[in-house]
């Protein structure tokens, strides 16, 4: 347990010292994912504690940005000068998104091979 | 009394009380996307905030052990993505391409519409990573001179209307291929398109759980560039 909570910290660590040293524009946990990555890559064997772990911090995700978004709390001027806008790009960008990466995913991969496991129409 | 208030056990509690009665309300709803616990608890939190008239930065300060788990909760998307290696070798063409197309539009496309409408640089950078996962979108939009609860927030937008329009979007463009379909709505709104994907389908919810963590990667890594470059 406390091995792979320290395996984090020290990933997560390394990357900030990175990030710091370099001035690669990544944020330090980002780079240390990928610390992480090449780790797990490393290094193999059995990791059960460390996917309990991350598996954990990944289901608490939400209550771990609470404290931020309640600073929203000092954003009103913000919110209701360019909320309309914000509003409006968040909806298109993310249907765009949507429909892109799933046109693109099938454009790519129908031509390599035929489509695996079909869906029922009507579902997601 | 009054020194009491100034250790994070008060604030810590409210905020967990708080947060789990959104929750089980979540929970009743079926989880549904506009109930996530985030969007019921953080008004709630800021009338009481507002209501006991403390200022911000003392609920931050008291509340910042949470805020610090999220470091540590990005070092560990890479286990998923390891779980997943297998796949990525498989289908790297269509992912990479997929992935990349997808992460540019997002940027591309949430930048664009809110510089039709006037707003400032640090608007730009804080729904430029509306796609990623909310601690990549904060730590990106900080690194942007964005405003991270703001980011935070358009994040979580993003994952609402995701989970929530993917599915007649997609029968609408005929995509039946369920590793398109839960990639899409994992790159385009992360853990909650994952969360919805995987009511769905398990192959949906593997690609899709898939896609959120690649696009944090690659969201943040685009955006990295082009701020070195500006």
């Amino acid at each position: 347990m406390i091995g792979a909570i320290a395996l984090l910290l020290v990933c997560q660590l390394a990357g900030e010292v990175i990030h710091r040293l370099t001035g690669l524009p990544l944020p330090g946990s980002v780079i240390g994912m990928v610390l992480l990555l090449a780790w797990l890559a490393f290094v193999p064997r059995e990791r059960l504690t460390l996917t309990q772990v991350t598996g954990w911090l990944t289901a608490h995700l939400s209550i771990m940005f609470v404290p931020a978004a309640v600073g929203l709390m000092e954003e009103g001027a913000i919110l209701s000068r360019y909320g309309l806008g914000i509003l409006v790009a968040v909806v298109v960008s993310t249907l765009l998104t949507l429909a892109v990466t799933a046109l693109v995913f099938r454009a790519v991969a129908g031509r390599e091979e035929e489509p695996e496991p079909e869906a029922e129409e009507g579902a997601s | 009394m009054s020194e009491l208030v100034a250790t994070p056990l008060l604030w810590l509690a409210v905020t967990l009380v708080v947060f789990e009665a959104a929750d089980v309300l979540s929970r009743r709803s079926g989880r549904h996307p506009l109930c996530h616990p985030v969007l019921l608890a953080t008004p709630v939190l800021i009338g009481v905030l507002l209501a006991t008239k403390t200022p911000y930065s003392t609920y931050a300060g008291a509340t910042q052990v949470l805020g610090f788990l999220l470091g540590p909760a990005v070092v560990g998307l890479a286990v998923p993505i390891w779980a997943q290696r297998a796949t990525i070798r498989r289908l790297a063409k269509p992912l990479a391409c997929a992935l990349l197309a997808g992460a540019v539009t997002a940027i591309v496309s949430a930048v664009g519409i809110v510089w039709l409408f006037g707003a400032p640089v640090e608007i730009m950078a804080s729904i430029a990573p509306r796609a990623t996962t909310t601690p990549v979108g904060m730590a990106v939009a900080a690194q942007l001179g964005g405003i991270p609860a703001l980011a935070a927030v358009i994040v979580l937008m993003s994952g609402v209307i995701g989970a929530m329009t993917a599915t007649p979007l997609l029968n609408l463009l005929k995509i039946k291929d369920y590793r398109a379909r839960g990639f899409a709505v994992g790159v385009s709104a992360h853990g909650f398109g994952a969360a919805r994907a995987f009511q769905v389908d398990q192959t949906a919810g593997a690609f899709a759980s898939l896609g959120m963590a690649l696009n944090a990667v690659a969201t943040a890594t685009i955006l990295s560039i082009v701020a070195s470059l500006i």
